[in-house]
């Protein structure tokens, strides 16, 4: 079993790196990322926004919707912790319900 | 006070470094349009001053905010961005549309900024109670709900 | 050439960390090495050009650390023999 998963471990290795090889490189002024949505974010940025940091213009700005959504996901995290790991609470509610579930 | 250290050292330390710590998160909020940073770093880095707290001297801390209030807070931070949001809906725009604002600035771009930092403080409030939730419950510090 | 000298030296750094990390028995020597790897990430980060990446990287290290020591703190149990 061990060695199955090994073989098919470095099978989906090879095929990522075979992968890797066909993506643009960094920086490639001819990718297609850089040729439609990157050179209107990069002129038109300071003059939409008045924020010279691209990054936190595409953030809050152009991709609010996304920002929110992360936010929220945020938040989520925070009440499911609280809810899986509140056992001192939940150990008192036991006691008063008198043992029976 | 319960102090679960006692060291003078680790107290003076702590002392020393959580105000820096604070001006520095609040400086990357407020001057995240001009250098890397935003919400998120400032939010975290906000929290350093809660958690460092918590470690040094226990339970109860001179510097605190309660575990039931940072679970308010991580709300109310969510809240205020959903509130932008829809604050430039009721202003006749579409949602997170920051120009419809009717505050009067010589550049349109500016309201961009504005909404951008309003934003950006809901998104650090609510990252900074999140990371205080997260920790008071992974140490069982209080009755959370 | 020296930019891909430091990555190619990074990236080095990087895979031994997530190795070593995965393979030691010390639950508490696994998270600090988890944390190496974090800084190697976030440095290799800077050396692309994403500031902003690299800084939300260096802090959700640090308090992946500190949430993982709690977390071991809770469970009560070192290394495996």
């Amino acid at each position: 079993m061990k060695k199955i998963s090994l073989v098919l471990i470095i099978l989906m290795a090879g095929v990522y790196f075979y992968t890797a090889v066909g993506l643009p490189l960094i920086g490639d002024a001819n990718s297609a990322p850089n040729t439609h949505v990157s050179p209107r974010y990069i002129e038109k940025s300071y003059e939409e926004t008045a924020s010279p940091n691209m990054v936190t213009a595409t953030l809050a700005d152009y991709r609010g919707y996304d920002t929110l959504g992360e936010t929220t996901v945020i938040f989520i995290a925070g009440i499911a912790t609280v809810m899986i790991l509140r056992t001192a609470a939940s150990k008192k509610y036991k006691e008063e319900r008198g043992g029976e579930n | 006070m319960h102090r679960s250290f006692g060291s003078i050292i680790l107290d003076t330390s702590f002392r020393v470094l959580v105000p820096f710590t604070l001006v520095y998160g609040i400086y990357v909020l407020v001057h995240g349009e001009y250098s890397p940073g935003g919400g998120f770093q400032a939010g975290a880095l906000l929290a350093v001053g809660v958690v460092l707290a918590r470690l040094v001297q226990g339970r109860e801390p001179i510097f605190n905010i309660k575990g039931t209030t940072a679970l308010i807070l991580a709300g109310i931070g969510t809240f205020i961005y959903g509130a932008i949001g829809f604050s430039t809906m009721i202003f006749g725009g579409k949602f997170l549309e920051y120009g419809r604002f009717p505050i009067d600035l010589h550049d349109p771009a500016e309201l961009h900024a504005l909404g951008m930092l309003g934003i950006e403080i809901g998104v650090t409030i609510c990252v900074m109670a999140t990371i205080i939730t997260i920790f008071d419950a992974l140490t069982g510090g209080e009755d959370l709900l | 050439m020296l930019e891909l000298v430091i990555e190619t030296i990074l990236l080095i750094f990087l895979i031994g960390t997530g190795i070593t990390a995965l393979k030691v028995k010390d639950l508490l020597a696994a998270i600090v090495l988890f944390e190496a790897f974090s800084f190697f990430a976030m440095l290799l980060y800077l050396i692309v050009g994403a500031p902003d990446v690299a800084f939300t990287e260096a802090v959700i290290g640090v308090f992946s650390t500190v949430f993982f020591i709690a977390a071991l703190n809770k469970l009560k149990r070192g290394c495996k023999q």
